[in-house]
């Protein structure tokens, strides 16, 4: 059977992740992962809740030890994890405080037992053990889950690492404002640490000054994994960040322009890394040097009926691109907008047409759909939508919409209407929804 | 309904403006939360708002603070902090 090991090459006694100022070691993590694994229960599918990076991975670790998948959830909204919990019925749910889902049993994450004689063997998994299903939006309503095998996920990571230099030698710590439940959390965040024997911090940092504290709390070297929006953040606020090796961006395209303010600031390199669930992280490119994106080793594209698709040895198919690309060459591509149905707001991707089946789907509601507005360059563009639903108040509408769908992809605003201007193939065309906007706009200002 | 002092009908303003609301910040009650049922405000916001307060007040807003999810929970909470942490 091929394997890969849970960790690249570490030293037992070097740092792992850092809580409150304190190391926690790859001694002490091997430990943990192995009394875990043995208090969890027989079952196939985990849930993984710890909001703590580390607990989050000692669970994760525990699990691919006992040969169980860890699941995903696109959203931390109580629906969507009831939604996952159903589809994967025997299943249970990892937590750290009294967090539970509905329907399924709980085990808790101890905290700090471990014992320091325990031999730190590090576990082989098996290369194509599903070790995490990720779920992506898709147009019919329902997440469509995206198995990831660990073979899959160690290539990723090692192909990442030898891009951006990376080796245990370099003894760095990651602290990163991305959450560790989805892709690029999951990638750089624990994926590219552990297989590198770096070290990170367990937090998450949402405010520029928060992301200054963390970086303050772990040594130097740093690596700082991010988005547009938080770098955005630390620029504008003229943040003094501690010194910094790299920081790593994802989730949404980074402006040129911000790119450079944030290299010059904060006196360090910025790159970006592309990447979508289906796939994994796939290029990279450091943002001030050049537009192209550059494929990671063993990965190839091509174009076939007009379509981009890549292909990579730990990938069992050639795999879509969901945005519209040009190639220059197999290893090369510009990127140049997102596909028309998905949608990004402040990083968080989802489909319009996922969207439009919720909305739909809500009591009450007879024909609803959602848009996304010009950008207007200042904040965050948000979506809106158009809802008829007689009877029911926007307050009703959007209360039902929070049990679905994440607070970001809310609309602002909601207009309950008469109907909706479908032209006669029963199309909505945006024309047609910016000039029902306007109509609205027309009315709030003439009080009605 | 209880009644705005005048930095709160400053900072009701204020979150108006930087987020982009298609309201009347009057309509902002002082003890209305701002997350979630309330104003539906969500983390992309909270981000966008310490900036502005940052800018305006000179407060720079910090999760760890110990009164963190009290600094967010209504309009009149946040206005407590930043009289507390104002520097301009």
């Amino acid at each position: 059977m091929n394997t890969a090991a849970l960790l690249g090459p570490c030293h037992p006694d070097r740092a792992l992740a850092w809580e409150n100022g304190h190391p926690i070691t790859y001694r002490r993590f091997l430990s943990e992962v192995a009394t875990l694994a043995d208090q969890l229960p027989e079952k196939p599918t985990v849930i993984n809740l710890a909001d703590n990076r580390y607990r989050f991975l000692v669970g994760l670790a525990a699990a691919l030890v006992r040969g169980q998948t860890t699941l995903l959830p696109p959203s931390r909204a109580p629906r969507a994890l009831v939604q996952i919990a159903r589809e994967y019925g025997n299943s249970y749910c990892l937590a750290v405080d009294q967090e539970t889902i509905e329907g399924l049993p709980t085990c808790h994450i101890p905290k700090g037992e471990w014992s320091a004689t325990q031999h730190a063997r590090v576990p082989q998994i098996p290369v194509d053990h599903t070790a995490v299903v990720a779920f992506t939006s898709g147009s019919t309503g329902s997440p469509r889950p995206n198995p990831k095998a660990w073979g899959s996920l160690v290539a990723v990571a090692r192909s990442t690492g030898a891009r951006l230099g990376l080796k245990a030698s370099n003894h760095l710590t990651v602290v990163a404002t991305v959450p560790h439940q989805h892709m690029y959390g999951l990638e750089a965040t624990i994926m590219l640490p552990i297989q590198h024997g770096m070290a990170f911090h367990v937090g998450r940092p949402l405010f520029p000054e928060d992301v200054r504290l963390a970086l303050t709390e772990v040594p130097s070297p740093r690596f700082l994994v991010t988005t547009p929006l938080h770098i955005r953040a630390c620029v504008t606020a003229c943040t003094r960040l501690p010194q910094m090796e790299c920081i790593l961006s994802a989730t949404a395209p980074l402006p040129i322009s911000l790119a450079k303010k944030a290299e010059t600031l904060f006196q360090t390199g910025v790159y970006e890394v592309y990447g979508f669930t289906e796939a994994g992280s796939l290029a990279t490119r450091r943002t001030v040097a050049d537009e192209t994106w550059h494929v990671l080793d063993g990965i190839t594209l091509h174009h076939e009926s007009g379509r981009c698709f890549l292909r990579a040895p730990y990938l069992p198919e050639p795999v879509l691109f969901p945005d519209l690309v040009s190639l220059q060459g197999p290893h090369r591509f510009v990127l140049h907008s997102r596909g028309a149905d998905l949608v990004n707001i402040g990083g968080h991707r989802i489909s319009l047409g996922d969207l439009n089946h919720k909305l739909n789907e809500i009591e009450g509601v007879q024909d609803g759909v959602f848009f996304l507005p010009d950008d207007t360059g200042t904040s965050v563009t948000r979506l809106m939508a158009f809802a008829v639903a007689p009877g029911k108040s926007t307050e009703q509408i959007l209360s039902a919409l929070r049990d679905v769908i994440d607070p970001v992809f809310l609309p602002r605003p909601l207009h309950v209407v008469p109907n909706l201007p479908r032209n006669e193939t029963g199309k909505l065309t945006r024309e047609a929804l910016l000039g029902l906007l306007r109509e609205r706009h027309g009315l709030d200002r003439h009080g009605a | 309904m209880s009644d705005k002092s005048s930095l709160e009908a400053e900072v009701a303003k204020l979150i108006v403006q930087t987020l982009n609301l298609k309201i009347d910040p009057v309509q902002i009650q002082p003890e209305q939360p701002l997350f979630g049922e309330g104003l539906g405000l969500d983390s992309i916001d909270a981000l966008e708002l310490s900036l502005a307060i940052s800018q305006s007040y000179g407060y720079q807003i910090r999760s760890d603070d110990s009164d963190a999810v009290a600094t967010f929970a209504s309009l009149r909470s946040l206005c407590k902090s930043i009289e507390k942490n104002r520097t301009k």
